[in-house]
């Protein structure tokens, strides 16, 4: 347990590692003039080309690859984000400010869609075939290919501009982030719905369980002790896919509803090529993504121990 | 399979002739007419411009329809090239490609596309590269696979001994294997094409203006939602249906094979 343990831990730096040096290489190589990119943001205005050059200088684009790699990559590891090359202002706290607006949204999606999704699964399966099972995968699959962005539009157009219940723009009060969460988390509903409702299904499908059946334990108990871990296995393989929609949605909704989060940071950074804000948001994105990879990984093993790894 | 290729075959119909059915040129301004309500002249109504919304949507089938499928198309021989390329390289080769996958799948793919289209500058050109560039991970897990199990068998190796050469075992021996599971994943991958390119063009990084696409189409629409909210509806539901169709064929495909594995 130990030794997989290390070798998962490993495998999370060098794949950290190869994210920072990937998205660095990419912006680095980007085409355009970046200096001049920036200039324009930060002065709004045509400027002559010494002062391009000196903001080239004070945004450290004058030095060679592996030199500013490095400069970026020390500080980093003291989570150290550095300056904005726009505002010049340090990048942590615009950063933890647009947290702020993210996770507490992120987490509201996610409460919704495991509220929506385990219910409709589990009643879904108690006839498999019935009504309420057939109705509930149409609706889930449908779900699937409806897109956040068109989903948060169709939800302003009933619940603010017709209703007029809920504001649609903006983040100043807890109500500006009901639609925005609903959107996310009728997503992740429709998805977890399918996964959760085929691992119910198989686990219930199991040899052992007429067996124990036979030996006389109670329904609920072989519902909590025996269906619920099997059924676990695949839901919490797609929690990682799960996690990818999650962090895709919020750039989406949140450029739908202006809330001022990480994806609308990202999207104004990638516009006024504000590198140092581009690659915090990146670092921190794969930083999370690769920590919860690492917990499901170690969830999975204790649920299964005989599982060696995801992809063996 | 027959499913699928029924699927891409109309798909493809529907991008190639579809404009042809277009009452109008989908660029043409027509600012005296703008934002006017379906009628028998427009029969899905205006833009802000005047444009005519169903002729928009006939044409940005080809954008957006046709880019995806280019972008599937793409990933999908790049992820099999990788994939091939490990489990037969092994070793090394084959430590060093999967972490590279790896570094490619700790991450959300939009959200990388993202960045990759908005930081080449846009257009379509840099909506395909990026697109393609983190969207071929999962072929090569899945050809990975595939190859390792096919690489000890016994009929590969007895036609490498017998002289066979590689190109020849690639083509008899590894691609009717790798066919099937391919085309699952293509069909998955071509419906997170058409999401992915419809996202990057209501962010404003995808097909630029005046080009017609889905995903722009309500980038547009999204400012009138109060005065003509019905624009809006017509790029959402292309987008669904033509999702909604792929999926479901692609379930089908799934299905097919699996009872065909494991008998029905």
């Amino acid at each position: 347990m130990i030794a997989a343990l290390a070798g998962l831990l490993l495998r999370a730096v060098v794949v950290l590692f190869g994210t920072a040096l990937l998205t660095f290489a990419l912006l680095w190589n980007s085409p355009g003039d970046p200096a001049q990119a920036i200039a324009m943001a930060r002065f709004d205005a045509l400027l002559t080309d010494d002062v391009i050059d000196q903001v080239r200088v004070e945004a450290g684009l004058d030095r060679t690859f592996w030199v500013a790699f490095l400069d970026w990559l020390g500080p980093l590891l003291r989570l150290d984000f550095g300056h904005s090359s726009v505002t010049g202002r340090p990048v942590w706290p615009d950063l933890s400010n647009a947290m702020g607006y993210t996770f507490p949204l992120a987490l509201a999606a996610l409460v919704i869609g495991i509220g929506v999704s385990l219910p409709l699964a589990y009643l879904a399966t108690r006839r498999p075939g019935g009504w309420l099972d057939r109705a509930s995968v149409a609706v889930a699959t449908l779900g699937t290919a409806i897109p956040a962005y068109w989903l948060g539009l169709l939800l302003i157009l009933i619940f603010a501009v017709h209703l007029a219940w809920l504001p649609a723009m903006g983040a100043r009060t807890p109500a500006h982030g009901i639609l925005p969460a609903v959107t996310l988390g009728l997503g992740v509903a429709a998805s977890l719905t399918r996964i959760i409702r085929s691992g119910i299904l198989e686990a219930r499908a199991r040899p052992f369980l007429p067996a124990l059946r036979r030996r006389g334990v109670g329904s609920a108990a072989i519902g909590r002790d025996h269906v619920a871990p099997h059924a676990a296995v695949p839901v919490l393989t797609v929690l990682g896919l799960e996690l990818a929609f999650l962090l895709e949605g919020l750039v989406l909704v949140e450029a739908i509803f202006g809330r001022p989060g990480l994806g609308s940071f990202l999207v104004t950074a990638i516009m006024a090529r504000d590198f140092p804000h581009v690659q915090a948001v990146v670092v921190l994105t794969a930083l999370i993504f690769v920590t919860v990879n690492l917990v499901i990984d170690v969830a999975y093993r204790i649920l299964d121990p005989r599982i060696g790894g995801r992809d063996a | 399979m027959r499913s699928v290729v029924m699927l891409a075959v109309v798909m493809v119909t529907v991008a190639g002739i579809g404009p042809l059915f277009a009452p109008y040129d989908p660029t043409a301004i027509n600012i005296p007419n703008r934002l006017s309500p379906p009628s028998s002249e427009f029969p899905l109504g205006t833009d802000a411009l005047g444009r005519d919304i169903l002729s928009r949507i006939l044409h940005g089938a080809r954008w957006s329809l046709g880019l995806a499928f280019v972008v599937s198309l793409i990933s999908l021989v790049i992820g099999t090239a990788i994939g091939l390329l490990a489990a037969l390289g092994g070793g090394l080769t084959d430590w060093v490609t999967m972490r590279t996958t790896d570094s490619f799948l700790a991450f959300p793919e939009l959200v990388a596309a993202i960045v990759i289209a908005g930081l080449t500058g846009g257009g379509t050109w840099s909506l395909i590269f990026a697109l393609a560039v983190t969207g071929w991970m999962r072929y090569a897990r899945v050809a990975r696979g595939i190859g390792l199990s096919l690489k000890t068998r016994g009929y590969v190796i007895q036609a490498q001994l017998a002289g066979m050469s590689g190109l020849a075992i690639a083509r008899w021996h590894y691609l009717p294997s790798l066919l099937p599971s391919l085309t699952v994943v293509w069909t998955g991958m071509f419906a997170r094409a058409i999401l992915g390119i419809s996202a990057l063009g209501f962010l404003g990084f995808g097909v630029q203006p005046p080009n017609p696409e889905w995903g722009s189409m309500l980038l547009d629409a999204r400012v009138h939602i109060r005065s003509t909210p019905l624009q809006m509806i017509w790029p959402g539901l292309a987008v669904v249906i033509s999702v909604l169709a792929i999926n479901l064929a692609g379930d089908a495909l799934r299905d097919a094979l699996a009872e065909e594995r494991d008998g029905p």
